[in-house]
């Protein structure tokens, strides 16, 4: 029987000595590598997940009410492909545009793809394009794969990719995170990056998820994960002290009772709020952690506290540390929901600046308790276009590159000339060179002025609602779901 | 574990040992009766309460657990305050967690109460076909440390609450007796009798989230 748990750790009652929660889902299957103790393809298993695969409600969910109509899911996406084919045009020129799409949710057919543009990574592949696959082969270090093996069920465990012990979605996690170990040896492994990567690779394959581990642990959450954790003691300080502003109840609250901002942040902050938002919330919060940086993080944490301690009627039910800890665990739902807190953290007050100054004189105190830093990390990246500038990219390396390709029979020269990315893996790559005549999209978008032939429509197009709907869908670019 | 009725004391407990142990398993099974094979990596603090009878006083315990990964005892000093009893677990099937010991013995030292209750737990007792570390090596040891010892079987439940008992008793007799200063035991109060003082409570919902 499944138990719900604050954020998305699902407990249950375990009356049998079990070897492997596999075990409880595929009985008549030897828990053994490979895809046969997967969960997909199994007759016998009655499990339900949900739309983002987490089984038994293990994530929270908050109800189909705030479902976006699929004609602006389309329109959504439509933009994305297009924002993400120019994508250094958009950084430079558009940014501020970009940045309120992903305050709006990236569309889940996209989000993989934009996460890995965002952070830089897809950049980082392209300019070292065989890395992966020389870390990928390499054995590594015994002893961080030791503690990495131990970690690799305990992640999401009650997601459909890593139920299975020695399945597809453990291995993967293993296979970035040994090599994020080979990449930075110093470095080595912190445990927090484990769901990190799980996060990732829930949405790209594994060599994108490395590099997308890697621009969080260098860019974007430097120190983080370093030995001696002083990045993120530091910056449950800047936390607290920018609490002061945003909620002085609670801050007085937590100062009074000494509770230190390392009992409470350290998840949230080291894990991007990933074990505890509802999954929904998550997604949200991390499309504008890519977009904007850590300020993101930090302004989740301040909402988070203020609707939990920021009032007298609220402080009634904490007297000591203890229940304050407690109910920091326990964060009302209401407060983790997707529209509440996507709203509360844009328009909170805390900018780059704040942190960075508030980051200076925290420094400073640190300094002088505990004396110079001994993991001096690199100045972190306040998000995507930070990063760009850094190190800006060429054309070739944000040009897709795609690995399925769709065949379709002959196209015509005015055909040709309609063809243009289509959604998710099934993109045809866009020829400069003359030798084949472009391939013919067979899903035309809706911004395409008039749809293919009808022979051509019939053989490709099945479904009818398709056509009439890019009839009736306007391209304004007013978009009020939020 | 029922309906938490009022208190006398309140004993923080620490759980410590290097990652993989089974310290969130023996919280879960101390406090909730639950085990999970797939329990989530311990990232930060977690913690749990529960009262016993020792005696015919009542004890809350409360048991703190955190990560056991080398990198993050940089971050335990808070979690050390006040704590007035821990149990140090290793894997009685991986001896390097054995042999580790000695620098959590220290970091505890290092950190934590000079008074502090400790005692030293062989977790994994149910997987006695691979174990590395012998009762009687790890017995003598906790016996020259001055430490309390016990095996303990989070999955099976055996001795988990034994291993718990015997700290909180072992806590109560150092206090009753008044051989630690009020002042360096925070949660701890050596008066008998309930009252409105912050640190004697009467709480009536139930001490376990469910």
């Amino acid at each position: 029987m499944a138990k719900l748990q604050s954020g998305n750790g699902v407990q249950w009652k375990d009356n049998k000595s079990q070897r492997g929660t596999v075990e409880n889902l595929a009985e008549h299957e030897s828990s053994s590598l490979g895809s046969n103790t997967e969960l997909n393809g199994f007759a016998n298993t009655d499990i339900q997940t949900d739309r983002y695969g987490f089984i038994g409600g293990a994530q929270q969910s908050a109800g189909e009410n705030d479902d976006i109509p699929p004609d602006v899911l389309r329109q959504r996406e439509a933009k994305w492909l297009d924002m993400l084919n120019s994508w250094d045009k958009w950084m430079a020129k558009k940014h501020k545009k970009v940045k309120v799409r992903c305050q709006k949710g990236i569309p889940p057919s996209l989000r993989g793809r934009a996460w890995l543009y965002l952070s830089g990574g897809k950049v980082k592949k392209e300019q070292n394009q065989s890395k992966f696959q020389e870390l990928d082969s390499q054995p590594g270090d015994a002893k961080w794969l030791d503690v990495i093996e131990k970690d690799l069920h305990r992640q999401f465990p009650f997601h459909e990719m890593f139920v299975a012990r020695g399945g597809h979605g453990q291995q993967d996690l293993f296979r970035v995170l040994k090599a994020y170990t080979l990449h930075r040896p110093e470095e080595g492994y912190c445990q927090a990056q484990a769901p990190i990567a799980a996060v990732l690779l829930m949405h790209m394959p594994a060599e994108d998820a490395f590099w997308g581990l890697v621009q969080i642990c260098e860019k974007y959450l430097p120190g983080y994960y370093s030995a001696g954790l002083e990045a993120i003691q530091l910056d449950g300080e800047i936390l607290f002290a920018l609490l002061k502003r945003v909620s002085p109840v609670a801050h007085r609250h937590l100062k009074k009772h000494k509770i230190d901002p390392i009992l409470y942040m350290t998840e949230w902050f080291m894990c991007a709020f990933s074990r505890t938002l509802p999954w929904a919330s998550v997604l949200r919060v991390w499309d504008m952690f890519f977009c904007e940086g850590v300020k993101i993080i930090f302004r989740v944490g301040l909402v988070l506290l203020k609707c939990m301690l920021g009032s007298q009627e609220k402080l009634k039910a904490c007297q000591g540390q203890y229940e304050t800890m407690e109910l920091l665990r326990s964060i009302e739902p209401r407060y983790m929901h997707e529209t509440f807190l996507v709203q509360e953290v844009i328009e909170l007050p805390v900018s780059e600046r704040d942190i960075e100054k508030e980051h200076l004189s925290q420094l400073r105190r640190w300094k002088e308790t505990h004396g110079e830093l001994h993991c001096k990390s690199p100045p972190r990246m306040h998000g995507a276009k930070a990063i760009m500038a850094a190190e800006p990219p060429s054309r070739q390396d944000l040009k897709q590159n795609p690995t399925i390709i769709v065949e379709v029979p002959q196209a015509t020269e005015s055909q040709a000339e309609k063809g243009k990315k289509v959604k998710k893996s099934k993109t045809e790559k866009k020829k400069d060179t003359n030798n084949t005549s472009p391939p013919l999209n067979p899903y035309p978008l809706p911004s395409d002025p008039t749809l293919p032939s009808d022979n051509l429509s019939q053989h490709l197009q099945k479904d009818a609602p398709l056509q009439s709907s890019s009839q009736s869908l306007s391209s304004a670019e007013h978009d009020t779901y939020l | 574990m029922g309906t938490d009725l009022a208190y006398n004391f309140v004993f923080k407990v620490v759980l410590i040992g290097e990652s993989g142990v089974g310290k969130s398993n023996l919280l879960s099974r101390f406090t909730k009766n639950e085990f999970n094979h797939d329990s989530r990596t311990t990232i930060g603090v977690e913690f749990s309460t529960r009262s016993i009878q020792v005696d015919n006083i009542t004890i809350k315990a409360q048991i703190w657990d955190t990560a056991g990964l080398e990198r993050y005892r940089a971050i335990t000093s808070a979690y050390y305050r006040g704590a007035v009893g821990a149990l140090l677990v290793y894997d009685i099937t991986k001896h390097l967690t054995y042999e580790n010991v000695e620098r959590w013995l220290k970091e505890l030292y290092d950190h934590a109460d000079p008074h502090i209750v400790v005692m030293l737990v062989g977790n994994k007792s149910d997987l006695g076909n691979v174990r590395t570390v012998p009762t009687e090596e790890a017995k003598d040891f906790a016996e020259a440390k001055g430490l309390l010892f016990m095996e303990t079987s989070a999955l099976e439940s055996t001795n988990v609450e034994s291993a718990f008992l015997e700290v909180l008793t072992e806590i109560h007799k150092k206090v009753a007796s008044k051989e630690v200063t009020r002042g360096s035991i925070s949660a701890v109060t050596l008066g008998q009798t309930l009252g409105p003082t912050s640190e004697f409570k009467e709480e009536r919902q139930s001490c376990c989230k469910s």
